[in-house]
């Protein structure tokens, strides 16, 4: 190609680029910013419109905007300007549930590419209401649902955003409110660039912060979320499919259930993700979740700096046996470094809209964990400059799991349970507890207990090649206590 | 005996009849009389339901229900009570069609339908003929003023079409359409307050079995527009603004 025929062509991308970038105002096509009108079918004429006329932005300049189901189309980005709000309508009949998705959601798109939704607006589902029109519709028999739980399923319920086999998405600066179900899924989906996001979804159970969903290459950045249930979670719907090429950056995140979470649902797997500059607080399970208990494959994770403030819980990496269809699960090469963590004596999600379930006690506070199975052990676990500080105060006369073999042995595996770290009630350990792995390595951590526990800080069972090194263990009046007790473990190394 | 069979016989068809024809509330569906809220989905779900469900009436009491198009289904009427009035969103793009006509209320294909009721259905004409205007001349929409007008009822390809006692008023574009259509009775229906000066009352094509009686129609001449390959037509005391008895090519 000749220098010349370069610059054409890169004119004619330019130009092209210019053409696509092309802003049409909503209300030019007839939608209403009152508040009031429901405005599905003008939204999707005007969608339809830009994209059959080369795609470009529509504009959504301020004022409140209600609608039910729309989908998104190639090139087009819905922009929201500040004090732009989408509010979704209130009614669940104005909602599609996806023949293909099988969900309910306002903002849809399936099989589409170079589409984004970007601005300063909000995006609001008024889910409480929606969610609980939808409980009404239910009694009267006009809907079908078995009312589960006393809550409609939540595939009955509409999402903020459910993007299906997408490619080149990007998310950035808005505001998600609220949705009846979870608030974003990315499923499948290619190339998701998520920048500058403000997630606040505590109206109703379910409320994930952001759902991704067996994608491949995504960025999630400088967000903030604060979520009924779990704020930054991975999954694997597919066992064909694999969630990975993963970067997340300078989120923080608030949670009554977990922070960063991989699963529950894992029939494929995680693969190469890379975590830096993490914060939760005040959530109710795990800092850190990752659950392998659906023959998932979990690879290659790298997690650098987190601060885990009132957390009820830091670590929990799981290999488990739900719904595996003969799929062998594996986890391993697990990076976690630069941890500061403090987790509470009290409930850490106490007075925020849906909290966290409280379960059937007793049980001391409980250690962060790394459990697999017997015949899937857990492998290559790094643990780098690990700060945790917990509340100890552990007493046997509450709940006891005490360092015997029948005690240890009698800790239930519970292969095809739903996976949390509160799972197995109370464990022999105030610190960390260790089972089935091989290739764990601890490197320059510290546990500190703030008060005298009755167990020690750390126990290995089942545990292949434990390497520590630069362990420090704080707790008041317990001079001369055996702070890491190995059980059916080998090569353990304490330098 | 026989007649005892007979009268049981009787009795079993009437509460069987009655099983099907149950009454729902406009209410049950979330469906709103205020005027504002754009009932289109809920409206959509409600003769879904009450078809699936063995068909049966909607019920709307007094209140104004905001609505684009509806499909209705087999088995289902829609009784609008006095006070209730159907009104036609100004939203152009919240309307779809049936054999290229839109239409607030449209049915393809059913059976056993029907508008009944002293109410109204109001297609806010002028309104909606404004924003069909703007939209073509911002070029986002490529029809034809006459395309893009919504007809209040249009029917396509229905056995059992029945109609009666209610108002028609500010229709976009024609009133009623119906289209190869079987046994069809309309009663009892006003027609008034054309938005556009064309607009017909009724448009007829390919009718088996159409019986009209007491109608009021005010809209441009002639008021029925037939393609003259109807059949078995009775027209009694149909009459235009100026008392003239409407006629209809058979």
């Amino acid at each position: 190609m000749t220098y010349i025929n370069k610059i054409t062509l890169f004119f004619f991308l330019l130009l092209g680029f210019q053409l696509s970038a092309k802003d049409y105002i909503a209300t030019e096509f007839g939608v209403k910013n009152d508040g009031i009108t429901l405005n599905s079918c003008s939204i999707q004429k005007a969608i339809d419109f830009i994209h059959e006329h080369g795609g470009g932005r529509l504009v959504f300049e301020s004022g409140n905007y209600v609608t039910g189901s729309i989908y998104l189309k190639s090139n087009v980005t819905l922009q929201l300007d500040y004090g732009a709000t989408i509010l979704g309508s209130t009614n669940p009949f104005d909602y599609v549930k996806d023949k293909k998705i099988g969900w309910m959601s306002m903002i849809f798109a399936v099989n589409q590419e170079n589409i984004g939704i970007t601005g300063k607006g909000i995006i609001n589902g008024r889910g409480f209401i929606t969610a609980n029109n939808m409980v009404n519709y239910i009694h009267r028999g006009v809907y079908a649902d078995p009312l589960k739980y006393d809550r409609p399923n939540e595939t009955n319920r509409p999402q903020n955003i459910y993007f299906r086999e997408c490619t080149n998405i990007k998310i950035t600066d808005i505001t998600l409110k609220d949705p009846a179900s979870w608030n974003q899924t990315y499923d499948q989906c290619k190339n998701l660039y998520v920048d500058h996001i403000t997630v606040d979804s505590k109206s109703y159970w379910n409320n994930d912060g952001i759902d991704v969903v067996d994608c491949d290459g995504v960025v999630i950045k400088n967000s903030y979320f604060d979520a009924a249930d779990d704020v930054l979670c991975f999954k694997s719907h597919s066992a064909q499919h694999i969630c990975q090429n993963v970067v997340v950056d300078n989120c923080v995140g608030r949670s009554s259930a977990n922070g960063l979470k991989f699963g529950t649902v894992s029939r494929g797997g995680f693969k190469n993700f890379k975590v830096t500059n993490l914060t939760i607080f005040d959530t109710f399970r795990s800092a850190i979740t990752f659950a392998a208990v659906d023959g998932g494959e979990i690879e290659n994770i790298v997690i650098d700096g987190v601060r885990s403030i009132n957390t009820g819980n830091v670590i929990y990496l799981r290999i488990g046996d739900r719904w595996s269809n003969g799929k062998k699960p594996y986890m391993k090469n697990i990076s976690i470094s630069n941890v500061y963590a403090e987790v509470p004596l009290g409930k850490p999600d106490v007075g925020y809209n849906f909290e966290g379930p409280i379960e059937d006690l007793p049980r001391n506070i409980s250690p962060a964990s790394i459990v697999g199975l017997l015949e899937n052990k857990i492998q290559n676990v790094t643990l780098k400059n690990i700060q945790i500080v917990y509340p100890g105060n552990g007493n046997p006369m509450y709940a006891k799991r005490g360092l015997t073999p029948e005690e240890l042995d009698g800790i239930p595996e519970m292969r095809d349970a739903y996976p949390e770290f509160s799972q197995f009630k109370e464990l022999p350990a105030w610190g960390f507890y260790v089972r089935h792995a091989e290739g764990i390595t601890f490197e320059n951590v510290t546990f500190t207990a703030l008060k005298k526990d009755y167990r020690p800080s750390v126990v290995l069972d089942d545990v292949k090649n434990a390497t520590f090194s630069g362990l420090q263990v704080n707790e008041p009046e317990s001079k001369g206590k055996q702070q890491v007790f190995p059980y059916k473990s080998s090569n353990l190394i304490i330098k | 005996m026989k007649k005892l069979l007979l009268k049981t016989f009787l009795l079993l068809l009437l509460s069987q009849i009655h099983l099907l024809a149950k009454d729902y509330n406009a209410s049950l569906f979330g469906i709103k009389s205020d005027g504002v809220t754009l009932n289109t989905p809920s409206i959509q779900k409600a003769i879904d339901f009450i078809s699936e469900k063995g068909g049966g009436k909607l019920k709307f009491y007094v209140g104004r229900y905001l609505t684009g198009t509806v499909q209705l289904k087999s088995n289902v009427i829609i009784e609008l009570n006095e006070g209730a009035v159907l009104v036609g969103t100004t939203s152009i793009y919240d309307y779809s069609g049936v054999n290229g006509t839109k239409a607030l209320l449209i049915a393809e294909g059913q059976k056993n339908i029907g508008v009944l009721g002293k109410g109204v259905i109001e297609g806010q004409g002028p309104a909606v003929l404004e924003q069909i205007e703007k939209q073509i001349q911002k070029g986002y929409l490529k029809e034809t003023i006459l395309q893009a007008s919504p007809a209040l009822i249009a029917m396509n390809n229905c056995t059992g079409i029945n109609m009666e006692g209610f108002n028609l008023q500010n229709a976009c574009g024609n009133f009623i359409s119906f289209s190869a259509c079987k046994q069809v009775s309309i009663k009892g229906l006003s027609i008034r307050k054309p938005a556009v000066k064309e607009a017909k009352g009724f448009i007829f094509a390919q009718i088996v079995g159409l019986n009209m009686e007491n109608i009021f129609v005010e809209t441009a001449e002639p008021e029925i527009q037939s393609d003259g390959m109807s059949k078995n037509i009775t027209l009694v005391n149909c009459k235009n603004a100026s008392g003239k008895n409407l006629m209809m090519k058979n």
